[in-house]
Order: structure tokens, then sequence, then C-alpha cells
């Protein structure tokens, strides 16, 4: 008996520390991934409870069992198909009655339920009593367990309950709903248990409240299953009840769930008399100020980027300094060791398999510092007030508050952008973000911008790359309108409504556990894309025009099957100045990766004549290796620190006049790679207005590999596509207005 | 009878009683299911730094709803 496997669901609305009791309940025992099918996140953790093995699953956060969102249908579906064997419904002690609509839909559904009070220290020093015993009582003999997750308390009796519920004996909570409607319920419960299918599936009086309710998720599926009578019967039903009561059952239902919490919670609950603003209240005044709110918005907004656009640097520096460096030089010793060095099986691995690998693990650090700043803003409570600031200016092009920081993250890197879009419950709003989110130049493209900047425009270079920025912008605003006005008018409007939690000190676990399974999430997924595509260009370049296998892995660029491609695709950019195989040959290479256009136009341009200084390096030892791996990641640690320092300098330097100094560490100054070399040979291949033509290309064309991946990811094969094919013909549209305008403007032709 | 008064005309520090959740589908649900249920004490904290949305408080919760979601709130 004690052997038999219990299944425990999570419920309870967001921002009720439902996490807290998840971390406390299952400790390490835990594993992230997704729901079926869905983008909604899904926990689920093993416990040992007396010698049995008990399943927690934790359910999205929910304010219903109404089946509007994603995450509603996702717990509503995981409670009435999977039937788990209890329901622990966590519920913030500082705000019962609207927790407590969950748990009386809960009880609806005829489980057996557990109600943990949770944070009710909080509420205690807010001078708010709950007699928990009184509490149980009112809602029909419920257990009623107080917690406070976040520091153990309660645990281990909430343990206990969940082992007594089992054999409790199951007293399903009925709600009185009137004469009027309790007639309606039994007519339509009596259908329903007369046939045996859909007895077998829903509890009848549950489904015949539904659909009085109007439950429009449950009524598709019920005329699906071939029941239209019976969804016939209930509009009737309807009909006559909003006919006799002047009200729709719909109301009149949700009415009397309150009415019964409200008795529920007088009985139980004394609260003082004049409700002392709270500290949260207190410090909501100053956040979300008519003047202080919206640069106190920006601010915070642009300290997250500076996390993930510059303190991280030193981490990706390292890591790829670590996996082009000594990782690659072992592999090259093994591979030696078993006597396949300067074979082309080495090549692959090295410059295929391990730079493949490093394209993946370059975004550790970014991802770890994004989600560190994300999970800050959401379990602090800010991230709703951020959304209730910049409502009024995302509104604009369709979107919602939340989708601002995505957008600005954009500007860093695309994949933490594309990840970012998960703080938006709508998964419209989502695919929208995280499409726009690409044209917010990111941090890659830069030094395309610069190196082309400086070889045609020399001290005007700035103008050039400002321009693109905006032009980025510009880009997006257009093309959110018109997914606006085109794709989603006749969508039905989305529900702004949304709760203020009070402000609170984030959980340092909470937020490290969401730190590393989101992280990993992105490795896992993305290592196949990445390493596919990786593999494939090294096959390309490997692979020679003739196909003459003696030339394998020796052909220049141009005589490869690279070069053919990137020959025959060419003069699809002759409208636009540049139609040439190297031009196009660096395109492909950074559709990759943005950051290796410069090094491609490096090699293609025939300027890898003096060989890379790494490879003539002194041989060293493990040790060495080792020494010098520790001592380079003491320095990221280091520089980390530094970069942190300078959001300040960064910050107040944006007020003009004001130039303080940035830290420098370990007095290292800006690397700057050499391209003068580089800059000569552009001049000669394109003509000034080709260049400006070329770089608003690179702008808006195709996200690379790894934003494509998170994309795919995230929304799908197909909505990924839709984003390639849009970028690509965006791009080549503007890059030739941009060329043929200037032509006809008679501006910086041949 | 003039218009019935909706909850986006509160000043801040203003209550008011629900009197009708107005509005259908998606919005209507999502507005019953926070507590906004006929009879319910709502009181307007502030309106959003660029005018909107609008901050209430609840039910002993703060909860932000657009202009025109407060305006499909009949109060008394």
């Amino acid at each position: 008996m004690a052997a038999e496997p219990l299944t425990v669901a999570l419920a309870g609305n967001p921002n009720v520390g439902k996490s807290t009791i998840f971390n406390a309940l299952t400790g390490s025992y835990q594993q992230v991934g997704n729901w079926p099918g869905k983008t909604v996140e899904k926990k689920e953790g093993w416990v040992s409870i007396d010698g049995q093995r008990v399943a927690i699953v934790d359910l999205p956060g929910t304010y219903s069992l109404a089946a509007y969102s994603v995450e509603e249908i996702i717990a509503r579906d995981f409670i009435l198909n999977e039937r788990p064997g209890i329901v622990v419904a966590v519920v913030d002690a500082a705000n019962l009655e609207r927790n407590l609509y969950l748990v009386c839909q809960i009880l609806e559904l005829g489980l057996p339920v557990i109600v943990a009070l949770n944070m009710s220290d909080t509420a205690r020093s807010r001078g708010v009593e709950i007699d928990v015993q009184k509490l149980s009582q009112q809602l029909n003999g419920t257990a009623v367990i107080e917690t406070v997750g976040n520091r153990g308390i309660g645990i281990d009796t909430l343990k206990a309950a969940i082992t007594r519920a089992q054999t409790a004996r199951r007293q399903p909570s009925v709600l009185d709903y009137g004469d009027v409607i309790e007639a309606e319920i039994d007519q339509l419960q009596a259908r329903i248990e007369a046939d045996p299918v859909l007895a077998h599936q829903y509890r009848a009086r549950w489904l015949a409240v539904k659909l009085l309710e109007t439950d429009d998720d449950l009524r598709a599926h019920l005329e699906q299953m071939g029941h239209q009578p019976l969804v016939k019967s209930a509009d009737e039903a309807i009909a006559r009840v909003t006919a006799s009561l002047g009200d729709d059952p719909e109301t009149l239902i949700t009415d009397r769930r309150y009415q019964f919490i409200g008795q529920a919670v007088g009985a139980a609950v004394t609260r003082p008399s004049q409700m002392a603003e709270t500290p949260s209240d207190r410090a909501d005044r100053i956040i979300t100020h008519r003047l202080w709110g919206v640069p106190i918005f920006l601010l915070l907004m642009w300290i997250v980027f500076q996390f993930t656009a510059n303190v991280s640097a030193p981490f990706v520096d390292w890591v790829d300094g670590v996996v082009t460096g000594p990782i690659a030089q072992w592999a090259a010793a093994l591979l030696g060791a078993v006597g396949v060095s300067d074979t082309w099986l080495e090549s692959l691995l090295l410059d295929g398999v391990i730079a493949g690998v490093g394209g993946v693990l370059v975004f550790v650090p970014v991802l770890l510092f994004l989600y560190l700043g994300i999970g800050l803003l959401e379990d602090s409570g800010y991230m709703a007030r951020a959304a209730f600031v910049m409502d009024r200016v995302m509104r604009v092009i369709g979107l919602h508050g939340k989708s601002f920081l995505p957008l600005l993250i954009g500007f860093g890197c695309t994949v933490p952008a594309v990840y970012a879009t998960r703080t938006l419950e709508n998964e419209r709003d989502r695919r929208v973000t995280g499409f726009l989110a690409t044209f917010m130049s990111c941090g890659a493209r830069l030094p395309v911008y610069v190196v082309f900047g400086a070889a045609f425009f020399g001290a005007q270079a700035g103008n050039l790359i400002f321009g693109l920025y905006l032009l980025g912008i510009g880009v997006a605003l257009v093309t959110g309108l018109v997914m606006k006005r085109a794709l989603y008018r006749s969508a039905p409007p989305q529900p702004f409504v949304m709760e203020l939690p009070p402000y609170r000190m984030p959980d340092a676990r909470t937020v490290g556990r969401q730190m590393w399974e989101r992280t990993r999430g992105f490795v896992q997924r993305a290592f196949t894309v990445i390493l596919g595509c990786s593999v494939a260009i090294w096959l390309l370049l490997a692979v020679p025009r003739s196909l003459n296998p003696g030339e394998f892995n020796t052909v220049e660029p141009q005589d490869s099957l690279f070069g053919s491609i990137s020959g025959a695709l060419a003069p699809v950019f002759a409208p636009a100045g540049f139609g040439t195989w190297e031009a196009t040959g660096s395109l492909v290479t950074g559709g990759i990766a943005k950051e290796v256009i410069i090094s491609t136009m490096n090699q293609v341009y025939a300027l890898d004549a003096e060989e890379d200084a790494s490879a003539s390096e002194t041989p060293t030892t493990f040790v060495e290796d080792m020494g010098s791996v520790a001592q380079s990641f003491g320095q990221a640690v280091i520089l980390t620190g530094q970069e942190i320092v300078n959001i300040v300098p960064r910050t107040v330097n944006i007020i003009p006049g004001i130039n303080l100094p940035e830290a420098d560490f370990l007095g290292a100054g800006e690397a700057s790679e050499d391209t003068s070399a580089l800059n000569t040979m552009l001049t000669r291949a394109f003509t000034p207005l080709a260049a400006v033509a070329f770089t608003v290309f690179i702008l808006l064309y195709v996200p690379c590999m790894a934003a494509t991946a998170a994309m795919r990811h995230e929304f799908g094969s197909r909505w990924m596509l839709y984003q390639l094919g849009y970028t690509a013909v965006i791009a080549w549209v503007a890059a030739v207005v941009v060329y043929q305008g200037g032509l006809l403007l008679g501006i910086g032709g041949a | 009878m003039t218009e019935p008064r909706t909850l986006d005309q509160l000043s801040p520090g203003q209550k008011a009683t629900v009197k009708k959740v107005g509005g259908q589908g998606a919005v209507r649900r999502r507005l019953m299911d926070m507590g906004v249920v006929n009879g319910v004490e709502i009181e307007l904290i502030k309106a959003a730094p660029l005018g909107d949305p609008l901050e209430f408080r609840l039910r002993g919760y703060h909860l932000s709803l657009r202009k025109n979601e407060a305006q499909q709130i009949e109060i008394n």
C-alpha cells in the first residue's frame, strides 16, 4: 500500500510563493521541462514521505480554472485528465479572498484538497489574524496548513497532511447556487449521468455548472464529441435563468462563489479596522510615481541591459578563449596521439564540431545574466509595474507593456531577447515581440558597422552607426503596425487586467534555480541546430567545386562549394551594389553568427596570408593550460566586477556634460582588432553607397543560427520560417532601395 | 437618467461599489475571476505615469486595468 505512487498537484495564484513551497517540498529532486506542445514551463519533483514516493507537479500559476489562458487550460486539463491524488492549493494569507476563488473551483472538481496558507507571517505583521480551524470549517473541513515557504516553515506539517489526506473520507464540496440555478444544474446533471462515457470522464455536477458558466473551451470539446444536444439544452437553461433572475448564470455563479468566500473570510479572519499603509505601498508611491515612474523604469531596464550585454562579456570572452585555446589544443593533441593529425577528420572535429560547441557555450554567460536580471525583476514584483508604466507606449504597436524588456535586450543579443518574451502571458504578444526583437541591432552586428564606418566615412562613422540603429527601430515599428493591422485585426481583445503584487525580497533559491534551469534549456535545444550548421559550413568549405576527392579539405575558399554557392547567389545582390562572391560569402557565414562576418571578410579578401598567431604558439603542458584557464577565469571574475562598477559611470554619462571615468581594474584598456589592411581592401571592393547598402542588409537580414534556434524552440518551426523569409525580403528590399535610391540622387555611386 | 457612472470616472483615492460588469468574453471572465463582481468595493489608487492604465485596490490587493476595461464596469 505504502509503495503506491501518489501524484500531488500544486496549484495557486501567481505571486503567492508557490515555487518556494515546491522547492521546500522537493529539494533538489526536480526536473523542469515544458508542458506538451506549450511554451509554459512544467516543473516536476519528487519527495519521499514516510517511505512513499510522491510526485509533485507544479501547475502554472492561475487565478481561475476558466479556460481563457494557456495556463488555465493546462492547470485544468491536468487536474481533470491526470486526476492527481491530492491538490495542494497555495494561497497568500495576506490576500485570502481572491486566492480562495481558485480553491473554491478546485473544491468543486471533487478532489481532496489541502490549503497551504502561505506567507502567514507577513499577513500577521500587517495585523491580519487568521483562525485556521474556523477557516477549515468554513471550507467544508478542508485541511488548512500554515506555511512560510522561503523559510521552510510548515513543510513537515504539510507532508503529514498529504499522508493523511489519502486515507481521509472525501467530501465533495457543494456550493448552493440557489433554487433557480440548482434546478437547471439537476436537469443537466441527470443528462450527463445518463451518458456513461461523459459520466466517467467528468464529475457530472461540475460539468453542469461549467456549461451554465458558458465555458467556451468545454462546449467546443463537447460539440466535437457529438454532444450538441447537451450544449443546446445548456443554452436553453442559460436563457431560462437569465429570463427569471435578470442576470446570466455566469455572473450569478461567480457572484455566489465570492459570496461564499466572503462568508468564510468574515468568519475566520480578523483585520485591523484601518489597514496601515504597507511598506510595499509606500515604495510603490515612488516607483510608479507620475514623474519618477518612467525614469526609474528606464534606469532599471538599462541596468538589465548592461548585465546581459557588458557584465557577461568577460565570461563570454573566457569561454571563447578556453574553447578555442586549451580545449582545441588538447583535442588536437589527442587526435595526434591517435594518428589523425592533419587529416580532414581533425579539421572536422576542430573547425566544425568544437567551433560549434563554442558557439553554443558563449551564450551561457549571457543567458545566466539575463535570467538573473529577469528573475530579480519578476520575483521582486517589479515586472508587473514595468508593464503598468510602459503599457501606453507599447500599445501603439499593439503590444503589452511587458514587451519593452525583450526589445531592449535585443540590442545586446537576440537570443536572450527571444527568451525574455516568456515574461509575456499572451502567446500573440510573445510572438510579435520576438519577431520585432531581431530588428533591434544586436551587439554582434556593431563591429561590421564600425569597420565599414571607419573604412568609408572616417570621423562620420558615428552617424552611420546611429542611423542604422534608428533604421532597425523604424523597421520594427512599421512591422509591428502592419502585424497589428493585417494579422491580428480580427482577434478578440486580450485582457490587460493584471495584478500588481506587493513588492518583496527576491528569493535567492528561486532566482538561482530559474537561471540554471532556463539556461540549460537553451543549451540542450540549441546544440543540435548550431552544431549542425557549424558542421555544414565546414563541409561546404572543405568540398572542392571540382568534387575532386584529392582536394578535399585543402581547397581555397573560392574554389570550394562554399565559393560556388556564394558565387551563384551573388547576382541577387547586384541591385544592392554588392554582388560579389566575397560579400555574399560573408553574408552566408554571418547567417551562422554575425560576429564572424569580419573574420570571413578577412579570409576571403585574401588577408589570411599572415597565419594566425595562435598557431605558432609555443607548446604548453596540460598543467600550464589548466593554470591559464583558472587564471583567465579569475580575470573574468575581476572584469565582471569592473563591468558592474562601470554601470554607474556609463549611466551617469548619459547626462550631457558629465564624463565620469570608467574603472579599469586590470589596466588592459579596450582591445581592438587590427583591421587597417581590411579597410584598404574594402574601399577597393565597395563604393561608399554599396557599403551603406551592405550594412543596412546586415542590420536587417536573417537572425544568426543561435537566434533562429531560440525562435524555433520558443515559437515553432513555422513561425521561424516566416521570420527568416520576412527578414530576408525586407533586408534585400531596404538594401536595394538604399543603393538604387542613392544612385538616382547621384550620391556615392561608382 | 444620466449615463451610468463607470469605474474610469473615479478620482484617485475615491471608492465605489461595483454595480455591473459589462463587456464580454475573455475580458469580462478575467475581471470576474479577479473578484470584480457585483457589490465589491473598489478604490482608484492612481493612474500610470502616462495616464493609462489605472491602478485599483479591491479585496486587499492591487489590480491594474486599462481605461477601456474600466469603462465597462458600472459603479454606484
